[in-house]
This record gives structure tokens, C-alpha cells and sequence, in this order.
């Protein structure tokens, strides 16, 4: 079952392109994480999802129904956070739920109860929601997006504000909704650590188009390596290697190979470069970072 | 509890954990009181020089302190402050949901955005009107507080009816405003655009066609240019209803049908 369908959608405001061509397939139970720097289109498309801002091409399909204003379906099903999480400033964390209980019909008074302890505002439930910590809010906001129990979430920067065990925490939490409760999350992110740790699928948007799908572990194989060798005669071992096939560009005094071969098997560079009296000082293999591999992938680094 | 009814609920108690009824009410109530103080000069002008209360050159207008003329002062004060006030209470129940970012909260969701935006409506609407209805009881302490004499029932109910259907005409107008809100996306368009109307309809009805201009309808209607001119025929009231029920209309569709990036 797809839980989100976008087929070729986009958005132009003028001569300025937002979106652009974007077909996703999200199918249910799945965590897919929507990668992206800011101003890359992720909250337009989330914006177009919720039926917000209307495409200017293509068409999307949120829990297999088109997205249609006015109409109740699919939004009994859905909930949201979209960009930063704001609350009626003068109303406590409880007064908000109570408010959003109100405009979704069929959710119980006890969901509050359960939503509040579920993110751990139980001490603040009677707070009035301008008092509340960048944290807070961020867990208001995701609580009146969980409060009635939707099948699918859209979820913009979930992270966002959250200390690092506030982080782990909604990591968790989400981990948890997906697998015990089946439901789907979508949820954009400019953090690939973060996604990384979380999704199932990933999907990298970039000047409003999607350049790459990839699975988590897709993601972790297609992390770049590269082996670092110093010796104290670097230019007459970048020769010496290079005689034996393994062509290395050198830096500040590094040798950086990236050839498989070398990569799989740094000790047979180890013992040529003793062979031929340039013994390494040091011998590396340096694994790309996330950060790294995300501004790659999205073509900056 | 009826789904509207509920949705009607979240608007009052957005309004209720506020300060602005409490502010529209102080605004509001000053109308009463100075009501009183001419009722006090009229009364006795020669003892309200003498007191202090006005200077010896102030130019009194004509009146008789008595209750037609005391609630003529309230429905003039509801015609022109209630422009103001109605405008004010309209801008920051549809503009605060931009000013708190609060918008997108509401546009994915099981109930409609119309049912929504109605809920918004009558709020104001019950609003504005709680205030009438207060400032006319505060009225009605006032005069008896000053003295006045003692209207023939038919006069004072006429007069009472004046005040109710200026503030309904007042009321009503409030609905475009209610749309600039949304497409100015906070409070300073919507209340720019209402101060704009007054000033217009002071300038439309000074050269005499404030009849066919809907913001100046409830002054003329309350006797402001003088009794004269507060019969009009019934395209002044069409006109009115037809402005009030267009800033609904052009208010939902801009709830449909606008991309909402707020």
C-alpha cells in the first residue's frame, strides 16, 4: 500500500521554480526521510502534501486519495508539524491539545492525557505555551500532530530544537510508532546523521528536484573511503605506488589512494612501501562523513 | 456537542485566555460616559462653565439632554468607533493566526476551513454585539445617573432600536475587513483599510452621496448628518448587506483556494 504518491509534481511561483518534476512513492509503515539544504523545496512539497499551497504540475495522492480541499478524508488520518511549531501563545500545553482535540472529530478527551505523557510534558501540561523551552514547543507541536493517533505523519524537522536526548527520545518514539503501530512517517530533515540513524528510505531534494532514492543501508555503502599514507619521502613513494598500480594524489605530505584494491588491503601497500625503502609513518583508511556525503550528493562538495 | 458548535468553542476560548475583550470593553465603554458629559453640559451650560467642566467660549451644539438624544449620541458613537473597534476585533481574530503562526495548524484537517472561517465570523459577530449591549446597560446606568428625564415608551424604544440597527449595519461591515486580514496576513492592512473607509465615507457623505457608500450608511443611518438624512431608501441597506455578504464569500474562497505559505 503507498501512503504518499506524487506523480511529476511541482510548483513555480513566477519565474522561480520551488518544485520541480517530483515523484515520490512512500509506501506504509516505512520512516522516509526527505533530505534537503534549506530552500530546497522540502516544505513546499510538505505544504503541497497537506494541500496548503496547490501544485502548479502533477498531482499527489496522500493514503491513496487525491489531495482535494474541502473535503474531511484524508485528513482524519493524517498529522503534521510544518516548519517551526507555534502555539496560541495565551492558551497552556493543554488548552492547545484541547483546542486541536476540538477541530478532529472523534478524538477522545483521554488522548490529551495520553499525548502528554507520551512526550513528557506532564510538568508542563498547565504552562502557558509562550513560557515553554524551544524543546517544549518542538514536543507540543509533534503531540498535536500525534494526538489523535494518525496512520500517516508528515513531519517537518522533527529534530528541530530538541536537545540531544530530546533527539534520541523522539528518535525513539517515532522508531517505535513505525514499527509496533505500523504508521507511516515522512519527515524532512537537512541533517543526513540524523536521518541516517532513523529512515528507512531516503530521498534527497536539491534546487527542487529529487536527485537520489536510497535505502539506509544503500546510504551506507555508497559512503566514499580512502586510504592515507605518510612517509618521510612522500613524492618518491607516490612513485613507487604508482609503478604498482595504485595512482595517488598527494597533499600537504598525504598520499590519498582510492583505489578498492588498496582499500581492502592496506597492509600490501604497507609492505611494498617498506620493499622500497619508503616505510609509512602512517597508515589510515578515512571513511567519508555523513556531512560530507551529503554535500556531495547533492553536488556542493 | 454539534461539530460547529465545537469549532465555534476553540474560537471563544482563544478569545477568552486573551486580553483584547477586556481591552475592547474599556475602549468601548468610554462612549457611555461621554454620552453623560454632554447629557451634564446640555442639561445645565451655565453651571458647567461655572464648574469648569467646559470653557466659557465652548460652542455648544444643539440637543436637549433627554434620553433620545442621549442614545442618538450612543448609536453615532457605535456608528463611527464601532467602525474602528468592529474593524479591530475582525482584524485580530483572523490576522492573529498569522501574526502567531498558527495558520497551518488549522488547513489540514478533518473540518472544513469554511466551517472554520464561519466560526471566526460569528465570533466577531457576538463579540461586537456583547459590547453594544454592554455599552447600552452602561448607557442606561449613566442616564438615570445624570437625570434625565423620563422618555415617552415609544420614543425611548424607537430610540433603543436606532442604537441596535446602527451597530448591526456597523457589524456587518466588519466582513471585508476580515478579508484584508488574510491577504494582509496580520493586523496594520485590514485596520489601514477600515481607518481608509472612514475617512472616505466622511468625504462621500459630505458630498452627498453617502447613501450609495456602505461605511457611511450607519452614521447617516444614526442620525449623525442630522435627522433628514437618516431615512434612507432601502439601496442603502441592500448596499450594506451586499458589501458584508461579499467579504464572507471572498473570505472562504481565500481559505479555499489561496496557497496558504504562512
Amino acid at each position: 500500500m503507498v501512503a504518499i504518491e506524487t506523480t511529476g509534481l511541482g510548483k513555480r511561483y513566477g519565474a522561480v521554480t520551488a518544485v520541480s518534476d517530483l515523484s515520490l512513492h512512500v509506501t506504509r509503515g516505512e520512516i522516509y526521510a526527505f533530505l534537503g539544504l534549506n530552500g530546497a523545496g522540502k516544505t513546499t512539497t510538505i505544504r503541497m502534501l497537506l494541500g496548503m499551497i496547490k501544485p502548479t504540475a502533477g498531482e499527489a495522492k496522500v493514503l491513496g486519495m487525491p489531495i482535494q480541499r474541502g473535503r474531511p478524508q484524508p485528513w482524519h488520518s493524517v498529522g503534521y508539524l510544518v516548519e517551526a511549531p507555534y502555539a496560541y501563545p495565551e492558551l497552556s500545553v493543554r488548552e492547545n491539545l484541547e483546542l486541536v482535540r476540538r477541530l478532529r472529530p472523534g478524538t477522545d478527551r483521554q488522548a490529551i492525557d495520553r499525548i502528554i505523557e507520551q512526550l513528557g510534558l506532564t510538568s508542563y501540561a498547565t504552562r502557558r505555551a509562550d513560557t515553554l523551552s524551544q524543546g517544549n514547543k518542538q514536543r507540543l507541536g509533534l503531540a498535536k500532530a500525534m494526538l489523535h493517533q494518525p496512520a500517516l505523519l508528515i513531519l517537518d524537522e522533527p529534530a528541530n530544537g530538541l536537545d540531544p536526548a530530546g533527539i534520541v527520545e523522539i528518535r525513539n518514539l517515532l522508531t517505535q510508532l513505525a514499527q509496533e503501530q505500523g504508521v507511516t512517517i515522512f519527515m524532512s530533515s537537512h541533517l543526513l546523521a540524523e536521518v541516517a540513524r532513523l529512515a528507512h528510505r531516503i530521498g534527497i531534494i536539491h534546487q527542487g528536484k529529487l536527485l537520489q532514492e536510497l535505502s539506509a543501508a544503500e546510504l551506507q555503502q555508497q559512503r566514499r573511503r580512502r586510504l592515507l599514507v605518510q612517509t618521510r619521502t612522500p613524492q618518491a613513494a607516490q612513485v613507487v605506488l604508482a609503478n604498482a598500480g595504485f595512482a595517488g594524489e598527494l597533499t600537504a605530505n598525504t598520499l590519498i589512494l582510492h583505489h578498492p584494491a588498496a582499500l581492502d588491503c592496506p597492509d600490501d601497500i604497507a609492505t611494498l612501501l617498506v620493499n622500497a625503502g619508503h616505510p609509512p609513518t602512517h597508515l589510515a583508511i578515512e571513511q567519508e562523513d555523513l556531512e560530507q556525503q551529503f554535500l556531495r550528493l547533492v553536488g556542493i562538495a | 456537542m454539534n461539530h460547529l458548535t465545537a469549532v465555534i468553542s476553540t474560537e471563544f476560548l482563544k478569545a477568552r485566555r486573551s486580553k483584547m475583550p477586556l481591552l475592547t470593553i474599556l475602549g468601548f465603554m468610554l462612549l457611555p460616559f461621554v454620552g453623560g458629559f454632554f447629557m451634564i453640559i446640555l442639561k445645565d451650560p451655565v453651571m458647567a462653565q461655572r464648574l469648569g467642566i467646559i470653557s466659557a467660549k465652548a460652542q455648544l451644539v444643539g440637543g436637549t439632554a433627554d434620553w433620545p438624544t442621549f442614545l442618538g449620541l450612543l448609536a453615532q458613537g457605535s456608528a463611527l468607533g464601532g467602525i474602528v473597534l468592529f474593524s479591530f476585533i475582525a482584524s485580530w481574530v483572523f490576522g492573529r493566526e498569522y501574526s502567531d503562526h498558527t495558520l497551518k495548524d488549522l488547513l489540514a484537517l478533518p473540518t472544513p476551513r469554511m466551517t472554520i472561517a464561519l466560526a471566526k465570523f460569528v465570533l466577531i459577530w457576538v463579540w461586537s454585539l456583547v459590547l453594544v449591549i454592554f455599552i447600552y446597560l452602561v448607557g442606561l446606568v449613566v442616564g438615570r445617573v445624570v437625570g434625565l428625564p423620563a422618555a415617552p415608551t415609544a420614543v425611548f424604544w424607537a430610540s433603543t432600536a436606532r442604537v441596535a440597527i446602527t451597530a448591526v449595519l456597523t457589524i456587518a461591515l466588519a466582513t471585508p475587513v476580515a478579508l484584508f486580514a488574510n491577504i494582509g496576513r496580520g493586523y496594520l492592512p485590514p485596520m489601514g483599510f477600515a481607518l481608509l473607509m472612514l475617512m472616505l465615507a466622511q468625504v462621500v457623505a459630505a458630498a452627498g452621496w453617502g447613501e450609495y457608500f456602505p461605511w457611511a450608511v450607519p452614521a447617516l443611518y444614526a442620525g449623525m448628518a442630522g435627522a433628514a438624512y437618516a431615512n434612507m431608501g432601502s439601496i442603502s441597506y441592500a448596499l450594506v448587506a451586499i458589501t458584508s455578504l461579499a467579504g464572507i464569500a471572498a473570505t472562504f474562497a481565500w481559505w479555499e483556494l489561496a496557497d496558504q505559505t504562512h
